[in-house]
């Protein structure tokens, strides 16, 4: 069979679901400042305070970063990244009780001061529904604009199921980004803390001490089931432009003989930096916000005269010591501590559990109390004497060494080291399975399936059946019927469903059956249903067949299932989405051999017909009433390229009478401005 | 359950189509297709042709068996000697519209079970026969499109025997 079990290209691609993975899993960096710090940065003209400032730059850390994995083999990294929230951040619930909805309705949390940190929790898949939908309305508006607003490669794209649609990519890095901070998995959980005072602090070793206790006993203490065990960083925020250098350093020079070599000095000016300010340069976009977020953005973007605006400029300066900061503490600091963690984890509880006699201990464990016990333990009664699993709260302590697990398994995920992260969340399948931890137990193997997938070799599909498809099968059904956590099943099944799919060969049909699985679970909306059905014909059409005769591809099923994107895409008002799909079918359809095959099925081909007419009729409505236009038109989308210049004069000719692809108000990018412009070049162009 | 038996040609064009539902159980033998299912069903059979093409290499058998799914659909093929395929696609009714305790243990009502497979092949092997003796006649000639009301009739029958 061709192609079957191949190894794995490297991903070049941003839109690689592997470079999605990446950049997605991150370790994450907790800021916790002083209220001196605060007021420091908010002059610059943050107001979150130092989190803000630093955030954008943990996405892209400068420089090539070196980690060891856990046979001590070193490997660079270009692309490493760490995220930075606010001490606190997506925290959610441990699974109490199964919540209806998904993570984040309006009553489940108490502990949460504003509503503003709220937004930065992801995991809500109405939200990113929403938001995705308010990204395409305005792209329906406003078509020429699509190439330069959402990073189309339209001339690579227009046929290749590798460049997903941007709406699509967008949609998994929202599902992506702001990961809730749950027990089940320890992604989020921090794995350092800044803790930041600045120069103009009086008391600055006390306040240092005062920010510590607070995040390890006080009231930013996290949740019972987070490690407190994790690295704290200290910062001093030195203020160039009113404070004295040499005092600051000697203050720093203190800290490091307090605290160690986990200290830093930042040194920036305090003042606002305005964009006519001489070395200004711009404040990077962030690209990880929560799907809420960004809503919230476009919004009060949409309120602005000016887009550029609303962006905030720092000096030059600034920047590099800030670049130069995260990279000395992500590079010496936070990846040793990582790599430490790892090896001693795995040194003292992972491979005890390796050999002989872990096995031979979690066997016992399981007989040896007799069947009794464990049967009781199937209602919220008392834990069981012989798990570590509390449950009633529903958690493992953070102590107990399946929860030093599981963090050993992400740690080595964040780490890169794909293989010692399958081979941990395959040890804990099995534990959490006996314990009837469900949600642990559907993490575990959600995890376990991706990092398999990762792990860029070879594997037959013999293999993958035994242990990709069953880990994906159990996780779906642990997420949605134990647990009913929505979010969790469809990260589970998107993103093996994409994997798969790199892999090629009969493993594209495997990730086209847990696509339309996603869609039989019912755990996305309308627009993930438009969106998924759109990739499941990516699916079928990557696999190429061989031969002349394409033996083996998956054309018509792929063609078949553009089509039920593009029915989803005209009843969600979206023609242009639709036209896409369309024309996708129809070069499928005409890439066969016998072309005219579904022209002799009298409905499916009548069907077709109408969708096309229907598409048409949606984007062109007067085309129908002023027939002498439309031969002028058809010429000149004669080619495919062309088509995409041709649109935005038709676009503006209807705009006049018949505004139906919706309110202009609802544009969520550009403003009338635009608008006006365009009709005046559509004048241009016709008078 | 419901059932969309279709008879394609070398060149992926139809040559017989019959809808029938099924017919034990006290079924009435009317397919209970939903509106779109009318050119659904056409799609998923078109589409199906794909995995038919490459199974029909890995196999000595002319039925192929349950070859495909697509949502609750369940596709099941017979690939005669002269390439022209039998695809029936079966969908078992939803347990809101008939009494779903009477029809669990049938083959109406588990498309999966060895028992719908026999079913199918018997079905499948009795209208291969009758294929075999209307294409005997001398006025057809390669994909033309089969009319024989005999043909049908004999169809008709053979659904209602086994299935």
């Amino acid at each position: 069979m061709p192609g079957q079990g191949q190894a794995l290209a490297p991903a070049d691609t941003a839109a690689d679901p592997r470079n999605l993975v990446l950049q997605a899993f991150v370790p994450h960096i907790a800021v916790h400042t002083s209220e001196d710090t605060h007021e420091l940065i908010k002059d610059k003209g943050f107001e979150f305070g130092l989190w803000e400032l630093l955030r954008p730059f943990g996405e892209r850390i400068q420089g090539k970063v070196n980690v060891r994995d856990s046979i001590g083999s070193g490997k660079t990294y270009e692309d490493f990244a760490v995220r930075f929230v606010q001490l606190g951040d997506g925290l959610e619930g441990p699974e109490v009780s199964r919540r209806s909805g998904e993570g984040k309705g309006p009553n489940t949390k108490v502990s949460s001061p504003i509503s503003a940190q709220r937004a930065r929790t992801g995991g809500d898949v109405a939200q990113i529904e929403s938001l995705v939908d308010r990204h395409l309305t305005h792209a329906e508006e406003y078509p020429a604009l699509q190439g330069e607003d959402y990073k189309t490669i339209k001339d690579a794209r227009s046929r290749n199921q590798d460049y997903p649609s941007p709406f699509y990519t967008l949609y998994l890095r929202r599902l992506l980004s702001g990961i809730p901070m749950a027990p089940h998995e320890t992604f989020s959980h921090p794995v350092a803390c800044i803790i930041a005072i600045s120069s103009r602090n009086k008391d600055p070793i006390q306040a240092l001490r005062k920010l510590y206790d607070e995040s390890t006993n006080g009231e930013r203490r996290l949740p019972p089931w987070v490690s407190n065990e994790y690295l704290r960083y200290y910062v001093l925020v030195h203020d160039e432009e009113q404070d004295d250098i040499t005092k600051s350093i000697t203050l720093f020079e203190q800290m490091k003989r307090h605290f160690g070599l986990h200290c830093h000095l930042l040194r920036l000016r305090s003042s606002e930096c305005v964009s006519s300010d001489d070395d200004s340069v711009q404040h990077p976009r962030c690209e990880w916000l929560s799907a809420s977020e960004e809503l919230v953005e476009i919004q009060t973007r949409e309120t602005l005269e000016d887009v550029e605006e609303s962006l905030p400029c720092i000096y030059e300066s600034d920047t590099t010591a800030i670049k130069t900061f995260i990279r000395e503490m992500v590079t010496q600091s936070v990846i040793p501590s990582m790599e430490r963690c790892i090896s001693t984890w795995n040194d003292q509880v992972a491979s005890r559990r390796r050999g002989i006699s872990g096995r031979f201990m979690s066997l016992s464990k399981k007989w040896a109390f007799g069947s009794s016990s464990r049967s009781t333990s199937n209602g919220p009664n008392a834990p069981t004497s012989n798990s570590n699993y509390d449950a009633v709260q529903g958690f493992y302590r953070p102590e107990v060494a399946e929860a030093i697990m599981r963090k050993l398994g992400d740690y080595a995920f964040m780490l890169r080291d794909w293989k010692l992260a399958q081979s941990t969340y395959e040890l804990l399948r099995t534990d959490f399975n006996n314990d009837k931890a469900w949600r642990y137990h559907a993490a575990a193997n959600e995890m376990a399936a991706i990092s398999t997938l990762l792990i860029p070799q070879a594997m037959s599909s013999k293999v993958r059946t035994e242990t990709v498809d069953q880990m994906l099968e159990t996780a779906s059904y642990s997420y949605i019927t134990r647990c009913g956590a929505s979010y969790g099943a469809l990260r589970a099944l998107a993103l093996g469903m994409e994997l798969l799919r790199l892999r090629g060969g009969s493993a594209t049909d495997d990730a086209a059956k847990w696509g339309a699985r996603l869609l039989d679970h019912k755990v996305v909306g309308v627009i993930g249903d438009a969106l998924m059905k759109e990739r499941i014909s990516a699916c079928y059409a990557s696999k190429k067949g061989a031969g002349s005769g394409r033996w083996g591809s998956r054309a018509r099923k792929s063609a078949l299932w553009s089509i039920l994107a593009a029915d989803s895409w005209l009843t969600l008002g979206k023609p242009q989405q639709a036209k896409l799909r369309l024309d996708e079918a129809t070069q499928e359809y005409a890439e066969l051999r016998f072309k005219d095959g579904l022209e002799n099925f009298g409905n499916a081909w009548e069907f077709l017909l109408g969708l096309r007419r229907e598409v048409d009729m949606a984007m062109y409505p007067d085309s129908a009433l002023e027939g002498t236009l439309v031969p002028e038109l058809e010429t000149e989308v004669g080619e495919e390229t062309q088509d995409f210049v041709a649109k935005p004069h038709r676009m503006s000719l209807m705009g006049v009478h018949a505004p139906v692809l919706g309110g202009l108000e609802s544009s969520p990018l550009h403003g009338a401005v635009l608008e006006g412009e365009q009709e005046e070049t559509g004048q241009v162009q016709f008078e | 359950m419901s059932y969309y038996f279709a008879i394609l040609g070398t060149q992926d064009n139809p040559l017989f189509e019959y809808e029938f539902g099924t017919s034990k159980q006290g079924g009435d033998g009317v397919a209970r297709f939903a509106e779109q299912a009318r050119h659904m069903n056409q799609f998923i059979v078109h589409s199906s042709l794909d995995i038919v093409e490459e199974v029909q290499w890995g196999t000595g058998q002319m039925y192929l068996k349950r070859i495909d799914r697509f949502y609750n659909n369940y596709v099941s093929c017979w690939i005669t000697a002269g390439n022209v395929k039998f695809l029936l696609l079966h969908s078992p009714s939803q347990p809101s519209t008939t009494n779903p305790s009477r029809a669990s243990t049938s083959i109406a009502a588990n498309p999966e079970s060895p028992a719908t497979e026999e079913a199918i092949k018997a079905f499948f092997t009795e209208v291969y026969e009758n294929w075999i003796k209307t294409i005997m006649s001398p006025f057809y000639q390669v994909n033309m499109e089969v009319k024989s009301p005999v043909f049908r009739s004999r169809v008709v029958a053979a659904g209602k025997k086994f299935l």
